[in-house]
């Protein structure tokens, strides 16, 4: 690299000016990405997290799970465990782990060794065992292996030998390996955790991160830019890109004004996707995505307390006319949180409809017939879900005047707002869910359990024994046609209780320069810039 | 000059109406004129005259562009935005809401702060002194700063806002009016009516007022295009105005988010503000060119 | 001179203690625990707030609160940002000299274009070229500035590809962060971009000081034009052209200087009005200073960062005011005997 810039300066100095110049930005800019990114992420490590911004700023970049969802057909491949091996009552399950996988040289750290066993006891022992030097470092909230409830789940994690683990679990759980080839299932280094336990700086951890990822973190200001610099050492081999930096924006125009201008070379969350495609030097491209937005009450303060006043509000709600206006078309409205992709679909679940009388009549039921006043809280930042969260809180304000509700709308900047909405501070919320693996199971328990509700990514709070059940009932099972009818019977309670109503099932949607190659969506998780780079042409 | 004020009651009104008459003389000062009081008219009866609901939305006819595009429609004048709501509708009621309280707001300031500044004006020694130093750091921070501020304090609502941009006037007032009837109590004439046994009230109210009533005009028009540019700004910046009202500083916010798509949303409440702050300046300068003329006469 | 500097000297000791006053009250208006306002320490233990009601002496009389609060500001203890958890002090020094760089080169464009302007505009006086500048400047100070932040925006980003639209510099150069004023940063490292990075820089910060610079610059036109035809009309000028002096030579030996002197008082009051239009530029050009910063702290009801951001930058532009006090006084030895500070 120095030899590559000294020649690059030798010859400025010889040819001088501006010709020079345009060099240097070509070799400056060929080898690197900024992403127009729509929010700061959380933290660095995903295992603390829930949402999809930190998914998409740390997760691919910095780490490597166990296991992996292959890119074509979502099945599960391997990662950092070349093979595994699971016995055939589905309690025990061993992965054989790769070698010479390195981990980051940085500023603050420097490896002597690669990655071990130690390493995989080290990360899912921070989540599972209490009494671990790091499990309450930021928080000690480990939100989505809470809500899936991996602590009662798994019984034992044996190190067999320097590169062979073996997971003994409690009982059989169909989604258990889907569940460790998400974004949150990361490997940590251990020798690094002891570095800042020596020091008794274990924060740092989760702030200056160290993992086995393509990219390593040079710099973050926050709120401002995030800059990765190429893992040399990566053990898929040689990344394309040298330097990937996010540009936080949260501003819609913002982003597009930015790709418009070449500051950008891919922008997450375009808005006018007409005049990207019509642009010569713009690609636009979407995903499927498995989610669902919807607008959660907050069950355990009034008036959402009661079943009626929810679904009187749902009554009220005109899906269709918002899905058009916010998704300008480009979504399905949402019957259920499933939509026909998934294998779980149930057609015949009974949709709300869209009833002012109704609505009016349950009011009346509820004693609430002189209308009241309540919150909806509604994200400043665009999702996959949900491009305009705002306007969408405006078109319910409207149809809930209808009835006679009036609505506030409350905002918050991202990080402070999924805060707060996890203390439990709203009513009712916009908010939505982009599923993390195939598997149903991950909308089910994520969003609506009771082991959910703790661990803050439930944000209705609701919690209904016979739902959870169902959940349990259908996760010890392999028998697909069995699980589907537990899922059915689920998705019925919720459409009795309503402790959210979902709204609209949308695509994933993300604009590029043209010079840009490389897949960098997938269904589910987070973006990954492995196997991107920038054509030659590149001044276009 | 002295000589005439003896029969006030009869007089009074000349100052005003010579001025009145230099005013009508400069063209451009009247079309400013003519502009404000459209303004006015729009701001008090724009819900009777707007077309459509300013707040309700229409689903049908989402990002309607101008009428004037092959694409318009002739019902929706000046284009829907992203809501369906018609666009003309909504810069008129937004005339009440930002050039119709920037004017309240400027008359409620001008009251409080003429009535502070002529008190003030005739009290002396250090309680005057204090006054003075206080109003000379207020005066140096720039109004919108310190609307920032208060509405930092107060918490964000169009209210507060309002209030803020009166507390922020104020000093202003305050400090023309005061130097104002200062100048005017070392004059002649004052002490004519003195000698006839006048108190001082009744000498602020008959002498020194209809004396300095221009001048508080020529302030009360930059204090009304600095409330208009403030009232926009804070909406502007969400500090303002909530959602759904029609202000145009907040309207512009939000049209930033359809620049792309549907360019008038941003064009016409900037153009709109732009019009109403150049006719307050026009009016301005129309009555600062007239009182110096007046002057010079 | 030394009565001058006194009387200064005074008046800032005075203001300050207002201004730490002011502050040190906003942690009681603001709603919330005062103790917590003012630390920003959100997610403090039982055990760390007590250390804390003990440092700020919340138990004893409201005087003693506020000596040792002072005690805190003095020793560069703003607390801690109720929303990111890091210090104020930290943040502010690495954003206030973003704010400073831009609202400075503004400044400067603002009187490199106002001042000439103004005095053609008196030297033409009541000639088209007077009108035509004073219509300019009419329409210059009536337009609301982050309009004109868009417009410019969509002229000069997007529609005409000549200047970025956002930020400070584009985010592939690294520049070590030395005194945080970009353009100084860059040419202090050791970057083998250096230039490129340095023209980068500077065609970032074109745009957004041209449309901070509009309002103020537009000021500068009638305060140059004003005090030239002030100056014109002094005795000292008539004599000048009594003596046979050329126009040329009266207007560039006497009246330029002489009127610059008198504008150079404005300047401390521009540089505030310039640092309000710079806030809700920052906004608008996503750049990193400190205006930016304070209006996300109030959306996000950070009040320990507005409360410190408004003291830092309130205490900033009243020193950029007495600063200004002091040069017009070394040009002009009469304003020296002001009496009223």
């Amino acid at each position: 690299m120095m030899t590559l810039l000294r020649r690059i300066m030798v010859t400025c100095l010889f040819l001088g000016g501006a010709a020079c110049n345009q060099d240097d930005t070509l070799t400056l800019s060929s080898k690197s990405i900024v992403y127009c990114a729509e929010g700061s992420p959380e933290s660095f490590n995903p295992q603390i997290i829930t949402s999809g911004t930190t998914v998409d700023a740390t997760s691919n970049h910095l780490y490597n799970r166990l296991i992996t969802f292959d890119s074509k057909d979502n099945s599960i491949s391997p990662s950092i465990a070349k093979s595994w091996h699971e016995t055939r009552d589905g309690k025990m399950i061993t992965f054989y782990l790769r070698k010479n996988i390195a981990f980051h040289t940085t500023q603050y750290f420097t490896p002597t060794r690669t990655l071990t066993a130690d390493d995989v006891l080290f990360s899912f022992n921070r989540i599972l065992d209490k009494n671990h030097e790091f499990h309450g470092v930021s928080g000690g909230n480990y939100p989505f292996f809470e809500s899936v409830q991996l602590g009662s789940l798994i019984k034992e994690i044996e190190k067999i030998n320097e590169y062979t683990v073996r997971f003994k679990l409690y009982r059989q759980d169909s989604s258990f390996l889907a569940n460790l080839a998400t974004d949150f299932a990361v490997i940590l280094s251990e020798e690094y955790g002891q570095q800042l336990a020596k020091n008794n700086t274990h924060q740092q951890i989760d702030i200056s991160p160290i993992g086995t990822g393509p990219f390593k973190l040079k710099e973050y200001r926050v709120g401002s830019f995030i800059r990765y610099y190429r893992h040399d050492d990566y053990w898929q081999g040689k990344v394309a890109l040298e330097q990937l930096v996010f540009d936080i924006t949260p501003s819609n125009t913002g982003r597009l004004t930015k790709l418009l201008t070449n500051e950008c070379d891919v922008s997450a969350y375009p808005i006018a996707h007409k005049k990207i495609m019509e642009h010569p030097n713009l690609t636009l491209e979407a995903v499927t995505s498995f989610n669902v937005a919807y607008l959660g009450f907050n069950t355990q303060k009034a008036p959402f307390d009661n079943k009626i006043v929810r679904q009187a509000v749902s009554y009220a709600i005109n899906k269709k006319s918002i899905v058009d206006t916010i998704y300008s078309g480009r979504a399905e409205v949402a019957k259920s949180l499933l939509q026909k992709g998934s294998w779980a679909y149930d057609d015949s679940v009974i949709d709300q409809v869209y009833s002012v009388d109704k609505a009016k009549e349950l009011l009346k039921l509820s004693g609430l017939e002189n209308g009241f006043e309540m919150d909806i809280w509604a994200m400043n930042i665009q999702r996959a879900y949900n491009p305009n969260a705002l306007t969408m809180a405006k078109l319910i304000q409207a149809d809930l005047k209808e009835i006679g509700i009036k609505v506030n709308i409350i905002s918050y900047e991202w990080a402070t707002f999924l805060q707060r909405i996890k203390q439990g501070e709203h009513q009712s919320v916009l908010l939505g869910w982009t599923a993390d693996h195939p598997d149903p199971d991950n909308f089910f328990t994520s969003l609506l359990s009771c082991s959910s509700v703790n661990s803050g990514s439930n944000s209705t709070l609701w919690c209904n024994k016979a739902f959870d059940n169902l959940l349990l009932k259908s996760l010890e099972t392999t028998n697909i046609k069995l699980r589907k009818e537990y899922y059915s019977q689920a998705l019925a309670i919720i459409a009795q209780e309503i402790p959210l109503l979902p709204l609209a099932h949308s695509k994933r949607y993300q604009a590029r320069a043209n010079n840009v190659k490389g897949d960098i969506m997938s269904s589910f998780g987070g973006i990954n810039f492995l196997t991107v780079y920038k054509s030659e042409v590149g001044k276009e | 000059m002295a000589r005439e004020k003896i029969y006030q009651e009869e007089e009074f009104p000349s100052p005003f109406l010579q001025l009145w008459q230099i005013f009508r003389q400069t063209p451009v000062a009247m079309v400013g004129l003519g502009c404000s009081i459209f303004l006015i008219v729009l701001a008090v009866f724009s819900p009777i005259l707007t077309p459509h609901s300013a707040i309700e939305s229409n689903l049908d006819m989402l990002l309607l562009p101008p009428s004037w595009d092959p694409s318009g429609n002739i019902t929706f004048l000046l284009g829907t935005d992203d809501l369906g709501r018609d666009m003309l509708s909504r810069l008129m009621s937004g005339a009440s809401l930002t050039f119709g309280l920037s004017f309240v707001v400027v008359v409620i300031s001008l009251v409080i702060g003429v009535l502070i500044g002529s008190l003030s004006a005739l009290t002396s020694g250090i309680k005057a002194s204090f006054l003075n130093h206080f109003l000379d750091v207020v005066l140096s921070i720039p109004s919108l700063l310190l609307a920032i501020i208060i509405v930092a304090i107060l918490g964000p609502g169009l209210s507060n806002t309002l209030w803020a941009i009166v507390m922020v006037l104020i000093p202003q007032f305050v400090h023309i009016t005061r130097n104002a009837v200062k100048e005017e109590f070392v004059k002649d004439y004052v002490l004519a009516s003195r000698l006839d046994g006048a108190s001082s009230l009744r000498i602020l109210r008959y002498s020194v007022f209809p004396n300095i009533v221009e001048k508080i005009i020529s302030q009360a028009t930059l204090a009304q295009s600095a409330a208009i540019l403030d009232i926009a700004a804070l909406g502007f910046l969400g500090l303002g105005a909530p959602i759904p009202l029609p202000e145009w500083g907040a309207m512009l916010k939000s049209g930033i988010d359809l620049f792309y798509i549907a360019p008038w949303a941003v064009y016409l409440p900037g153009l709109a503000i732009l019009f109403s702050v150049v006719a307050t300046n026009l009016v301005g300068e129309g009555i600062r060119h007239s009182l110096k003329l007046h002057k010079e006469s | 001179m030394l009565i001058f500097t006194l009387r200064r000297l005074n008046l800032f000791f005075f203001t300050m203690l207002l201004l730490t006053l002011l502050s040190f009250s906003l942690s009681f208006l603001f709603p919330g625990n005062a103790l917590l306002n003012v630390s920003g320490q959100i997610n403090a233990s039982p055990e760390q707030i007590l250390l804390l009601s003990e440092s700020y002496k919340t138990e004893s009389s409201i005087f003693a609160q506020y000596i040792s609060y002072l005690k805190h500001i003095l020793s560069g203890d703003l607390g801690i940002s109720m929303s990111s958890q890091t210090p104020i002090s930290v943040e502010i020094a690495d954003l206030l000299p973003a704010t400073i760089e831009l609202s400075m080169v503004a400044l400067l464009l603002a009187m490199a274009i106002g001042i000439p302007l103004g005095f053609i505009a008196a030297i033409k006086h009541n000639k088209p070229a007077d009108n035509i500048i004073l219509s300019i400047a009419m329409i210059g100070y009536s337009i609301p500035v982050f309009w004109l932040g868009l417009l410019a925006i969509l002229i000069f980003s997007i529609t005409l590809p000549w200047l970025p639209s956002a930020g400070q510099i584009s985010l592939l150069f690294e520049i070590k962060h030395v005194t945080g004023i970009q353009l100084i940063d860059i040419l202090l490292s050791d970057n083998a971009y250096k230039w490129q990075a340095f023209q980068n820089a500077s065609a970032h910060i074109i745009l957004p000081a041209c449309v901070i610079a509009v309002a103020p610059g537009t000021i500068f036109i009638r305060l140059a034009r004003s005090s030239m035809l002030e100056v014109l009309e002094t005795s000292y000028i008539r004599a000048a052209s009594a003596k046979g002096l050329t126009f040329n030579q009266i207007i560039f030996h006497h009246a330029i200087r002489n009127s610059l002197v008198k504008i150079i008082r404005h300047v401390g009051l521009q540089f505030a009005n310039l640092i309000t239009l710079a806030m809700i530029t920052e906004v608008i050009f996503s750049w990193p200073g400190i205006g930016r910063w304070l209006i996300d702290s109030i959306y996000q009801r950070d009040y320990t960062a507005i409360q410190s951001g408004l003291l830092v930058l309130s205490c900033f532009i009243f020193i950029i005011h007495i600063l200004t006090d002091f040069v017009y006084a070394a040009l002009n030895p009469m304003a020296r005997d002001n009496k009223h500070a």
